[in-house]
Parts: structure tokens; sequence; C-alpha cells
């Protein structure tokens, strides 16, 4: 059984529906590619993954190591292992970050984490993502350069350890070198704890650094088509434009 | 945050109609004062009879915020001298910990119950008594700044509190003294009936260097009372201030009206760094001035409010600059629960002759309630060319997109509140740079927000 299975997932805001029917399975140690134009549903699907209130499941289950999660709260579905890496972090002014993630963690623990555990844990994940030790006395995200913000959310998964994290357009607004960056916190992460992701991009660039195991390419609320790296590659020389046209003579002939 | 900008209006002189209305509003400390050379009973004596015929007074701003307290029934308050040997209540000693203070004086009700000063501070001339005794002891002293600038013929609660005064706090720490510990006052209201006249006088003289913190605390009692305090602050050329009021008049049961007036007065070349807290009171009206008096004055204004229940706040700050070059700073914040209402006005005031004055003053406040009312307005009046001032405010609520943010980090919804609205005004708590007050408004704006839980959720489900 995979850890976080979505089956037949429909999805609408309050004037549309946005997902028509998507099943997508991710497990610890995988890393999965979820590509698409923009407007296909690849912001919605992580979302909703997450639980946000604004999107409704119509339909379909979200289930994480079979456990029913479709109605579950946001932070219980964070406290079960899954984790989201924002496409736009937003700034909470005030809270530092390392006081921020002292708070997260201690949401998974019974007795609140010890000054020198969270230490070594702060100082650990640091060195592994090579940021400065001055960013976690930082108000979070608040003032961040769009890098900042990218690498802090990464910091944060670093720190949360989840099973599976969902990467928002990630590599979006980044430089070549903070793209590289963060990639190599991702691949870190996966390598030291087993942590599977699920890589939503409009590109294919970041997945010059992040191989994934799988792909998958959301159309218009759909899953068209799936396979491994090679489809990055296809997509890279052909782009959607032929997926579209297939998707539209598949329509005509249904 | 999710703010909307009210009036930001940066620029020289103000043409809106809101600056209009406060100039009729704001009733002018300065010129109209009492520092006229009358001895102090003179002016207690000028005081009742303008108390006599004064009627309760209530303001009214812009059509629908008034702050009334035509129904507070006087008849039924007295001043409650403590009984002999009473001691510091326990209101005040759990506010104070054991932190290690330079002076304390607590005023329980109508007296004075515990005065003490270090012997190594009494030593470099520093004075902390209650001023009736000043008034004995110190008499030059007191009567060269007593009421200098404060007036008490603006309403009725200020004439009362000039007229019948009694205790009250006179500090003042001589030329060229620098205390590091924090000089400590209290006032304290603990029954029922309860008026309370109080009066603080201090005075920094030149090149001084001090803390000043004064401390407004109810213990839990059912039904009204009353605060009418005045409190004055002279900064004498080149002395350093660093002011901090604190309010929770919120005990459970207590109905304290508190009708204030406090100001400061910054010399030249003198600083005052001046932080009010008002985190309880059931009506509190305060004019809260600070006037840079002299060339080189520079202060830092920073304020907190936090309301709950139904609870009146209504706040009037003036950042008076009378002559250049002079500098000012001004940031308040507040937030409001419950059926509270809290009104902040702030005015900035450059008068003729103050070319060279540099302020600022900005003011945030957060609705955390769909029945709780506030009311954010920064205004200036501006008298003379060569001047920077600017002024904005912002009125806003919880950003859900910051709750789904934290909860997606395993925080529940209750937790992301907190954490939102302790991190609003973190950035004003730390700048006390006083660790043990510090705490003592985290502890209370932490519990404020628990109390308000249900509230705050019911408003978010509601939008």
């Amino acid at each position: 059984m995979a850890d976080l299975e979505i089956r037949n997932l429909h999805v609408r805001t309050e004037d549309r529906e946005i997902l028509h029917g998507v099943d997508l399975t991710v497990s610890r140690g995988e890393v999965h590619a979820l590509m698409g134009p923009n407007g296909s549903g690849k912001s919605t699907l992580a979302n909703t993954i997450l639980g946000h209130p604004s999107y409704e499941i119509t339909e379909g289950t979200i289930t994480f190591r079979g456990t029913d999660l479709t109605e579950a709260d946001p932070e219980d579905r964070a406290q079960a292992g899954l984790f989201l890496a924002f496409q736009y972090p937003v700034a909470i002014p005030g809270v530092s970050v390392a006081n921020f993630l002292r708070m997260a963690l201690n949401t998974r623990r019974e007795e609140p984490i010890g000054v020198k555990e969270f230490g070594g844990q702060l100082r650990h994940a640091v060195d592994l993502l090579k940021v400065d030790r001055q960013f976690t006395s930082r108000h979070l995200n608040d003032g961040f350069s769009g890098g900042e913000k990218k690498r802090c959310e990464i910091l944060q998964m670093a720190m949360l350890r989840p099973e599976v994290a969902v990467l928002d357009e990630t590599d979006s607004g980044l430089d070549t070198h903070a793209r590289r960056t963060v990639a190599e916190g991702v691949n870190a992460l996966h390598t030291e704890t087993g942590m599977g992701a699920l890589i939503i991009t409009h590109y294919q660039r970041i997945l010059h650094y992040i191989e994934p195991g799988f792909v998958h390419i959301l159309l218009d609320g759909r899953i068209v088509r799936e396979g491994g790296p090679e489809l990055v590659d296809q997509l890279e020389r052909e782009g959607y434009d032929w997926l579209r046209e297939e998707a539209e003579v598949a329509a005509a002939d249904g | 945050m999710a703010e909307a900008a009210l009036t930001p209006a940066p620029g020289a002189r103000s043409t809106k109609p809101g600056a209009a209305r406060e100039a009729t509003l704001y009733q002018p400390l300065a010129g109209a004062g009492a520092g006229d050379g009358r001895s102090p009973e003179e002016l207690r004596e000028a005081a009742l009879a303008v108390y006599e015929t004064a009627e309760a007074p209530a303001w009214r701003r812009s059509g629908f915020w008034t702050t009334s307290l035509r129904d507070l029934d006087l008849a039924a308050l007295e001043p409650r001298h403590p009984e002999p040997g009473a001691g510091v209540p326990d209101v005040a000693r759990e506010a104070l910990g054991d932190e290690p203070l330079a002076g304390l004086l607590v005023q329980r009700g109508a007296g004075v119950v515990h005065c003490e000063l270090r012997p190594e501070v009494a030593a470099q001339g520093v004075v902390l008594c209650s001023l009736e005794d000043a008034l004995r002891d110190h008499r030059e002293l007191v009567q060269a700044h007593f009421m200098h600038r404060l007036t008490y013929d603006r309403d009725m609660f200020e004439a009362a509190a000039a007229a019948f005064w009694t205790g009250g706090a006179f500090l003042h720490v001589p030329r060229g003294v620098r205390v590091e510990l924090p000089l400590q006052v209290v006032y304290v209201i603990d029954e029922a009936g309860s008026a309370q006249y109080a009066h603080t006088l201090a005075v920094g003289g030149e090149n001084a260097d001090f803390r000043l913190r004064e401390y407004d605390l109810a213990a839990p009692f059912e039904g009204p009372a009353l605060h009418a305090g005045a409190f004055e602050l002279y900064l004498e050329a080149g002395a350093r201030c660093r002011l901090a009021h604190f309010q929770d008049w919120g005990a459970e049961g207590a109905e304290v009206h508190d009708v204030s007036t406090h100001l400061v007065r910054v010399g030249r070349d003198a600083h005052c760094s001046w932080v009010p807290i008002h985190l309880g009171g059931h009506l509190t009206r305060q004019h809260l001035e600070l006037a840079t008096a002299e060339p080189g004055a520079d202060m830092r204004h920073r304020g907190i409010y936090f309301t709950e229940g139904s609870e009146h706040l209504d706040l009037f700050t003036v950042d008076l600059h009378e002559v250049g070059p002079t500098t000012g700073d001004t940031i308040w914040k507040g937030a409001a629960t419950g059926r509270s209402r809290a009104s902040y006005e702030g005015l900035i005031k450059i008068e003729v002759g103050a070319q060279e004055s540099h302020t600022y003053l900005q003011t945030h406040s957060m609705m955390l309630s769909p029945q709780a009312k506030v009311d954010a307005i920064p205004s200036l009046i501006v008298e003379t060319d060569s001047v920077s001032a600017s002024h904005g405010g912002t009125v806003g609520e919880i950003d859900e997109a910051l709750i789904f943010y934290m909860r997606t980090r395993g925080l529940s919804r209750e937790e992301a509140v907190r954490v939102i609205v302790e991190g609003y005004f973190e950035p004003i708590v730390v700048q006390l740079e006083d660790s043990s007050l510090e705490g003592l408004v985290r502890e209370r704006i932490s519990a404020k927000l628990a109390a308000a839980a249900a509230d705050i959720e019911a408003y978010a489900a509601a939008r």
C-alpha cells in the first residue's frame, strides 16, 4: 500500500470544479514530479492534499498510511507526516524562524523539545542546507527575498522530517544558484530520511537536479499521462501542446 | 495581513476633514496650563471652583464615537484611605515579582502604603516619596514643576483630580545622576466605590538618566470605581528617561473608570522613550501628550492596547513640537475582542516656530471579533514650514492565509491565532527593553487570547 493515496479526487472552489477525478500515489522513498501548464490545477491539488479550507472535495478520497484524511484538519495531516512547501510563503512578523520551528516540532511531541536537542537538530538542518545560522533568528519570511523564502520552506521541511512532502512550484522565481540549493536540500533529505516527494513544477529545470522516478502530467484537472523521467525530456523537447491535442482527440472519441 | 489603509497621507499640511475635526477636539495643555507661579494650594482652590460648576463630560467624534461619563454616579464614589498598617496588595506584588528596583512607591486607594528607595540611590540625591510628603519636605522643588504644564479646567474629572488628589508620587533625579534599576510607582484600586485621585510628578535634572514605570492595577471587586489621574514628567537639558505605563484595571468584576492626563515635556537635547500599555479597564479616556519643547529634544513613543469583553477605551495622543529642531517617532498597535470598543487618535502638532521638526506617526488596529469596534485615526496640524511629518493608520483582521500556513506545520487554529497576534505586538514589546515588564505584557496578552479563543473562532467561521 502506498503512503499517500489520492483516489478519484474531484475538487471545486466556490465557482467551478477544478480537479475532475485525480488518482495519484506517493510513497516514502519515491520522488514524483507533477507537471502541467499554468491553470491545470497543480496548486489546487497541492493545497487540497493539505486541507485548504477554500477547496471543497466533492468526490474521492485522500488517505495516508491507511487513514482517511479526506475531511481532516490541516494540522492533523501535518502531524500525520505530510508537508507542503508553499509556492508563495506568507510572512509572519514578530515570530522568529527558530521559535516557529520549535512550536511546530512540539505539536508532534508529548513533551516540549529540550533546548539542547532543538539546538542540535537546528544546527544539523542549517548545515545540511548550507544556510546562514543568522537566518533562524529572523522573523519568519518577514522581509525575505524570494530565494530566502523558498530556502526557509526547505529548512522547515528538514526540521519537521515529513514522510511525504509536496513542493508547490518551489523552483519558480529562483535563479540558477538558488534553484540548485533548493534541489540539493530536497535530495539530501530524500537520501537521509527516505522522505517521499511530490514535486509540482511548471518547468523542467529543477528536474535537472532532482531525478524523479515517476512523472505525472496534469492538464485541465485530469492526469493525462504518466511515465518515467523520459517524459520530462519529451516535454522539454515538445512542450505541452501535443498532450493537449491528444486530450482533445480522446474527448472527441469519448 | 489584510490591512486597509485608512488615511495614509504623508506630507506637510493635512487638509483632510479628519484633521479639521481634531483641531476642534484638541484642547491644548500648553498655554492654558497651570504653570503661572500659583502654589499647589491655590491650584487646588482654583480646580475646586471649576469642579463645582462642571458637568460630567462626553467626548464626541465623527458622529459615531462617544465616550461619556454621564452614567457614572459620582455620589457613590469617594476616596478610600487604606487602614493603618495596610501593606502592598498582592496584585502589586504579583506584577512586580522579585525584580530588584531602585525605588518603589505604592498607593492603595487614596493613600500611599509603601515607599522605599535603595540607600545608595538616595545617597545620590534621588528623591522618591509621596507628593503629600514632597510638598512638606521638598517644597521648592515641587512648586517649580507642579502642574507646570497640566490644566485643571478642560473637564470635570481633570478638575476633580487637581482638586482632590491625595497621596501621589514625587520623583526627582538630580542633575547628572544615573539610576540603572527601575524606579517604580504603582496605583492599586481594590474596592468598589473607590475614587482614586492620583498625581505623579517626576523631574529629571540636567543629564539625569533613569527608568520610570507606573503600573495601574485593580484587584478583583464587584462594582464601579474611579481613577482620575494626572502624570507629569519634566526632562531638563540632556536628560534621558525610559518611561512605561502599564494599565491593567481588568480584574474580575471591577468596573474601573479611568480619566487621566499624562504629559511628558522633553527639554533641550533630552530624550524620552515612552511606552504606554493598556491591557484592561471598564472605561478609559486618556490624553497622552509628549512635548518636544526645546531644540534637540527627541522622543520615541510606542503604545499597545488590547481591549476585551465590554471595555471601552478612548486614547488621544499628541506629539507636540513647540520648537525646532526636534524629532519624534510614534507607533501604536492595538487589538480588540468581544464587544469592546477601542479608539486611538494620534495627533502630530507642529507649532509656529518649530522649523526643522521631523516626526512620524503610525497606528495599527486589529479586530478579533465581529462585535468589536476599533478606530485608528492619525492626524496632523502643521503651522510652519521646513518640517517633515508623516502619518498612517490601518485597521486589519487576521489573515486566513497565515492561519492555513501555520496549520500545515501542525499548529492548531487557536495556536496560529495566538502566534499571529503575539507576533503583531512583539516588535513593540521588545522595544520596552525591560525583561520584567515584557514578560508581564506577554503573559497578559496570551491570557486575553486564551479567554477570547471561542470568540475569535466564531469570527473566522462567520467570514
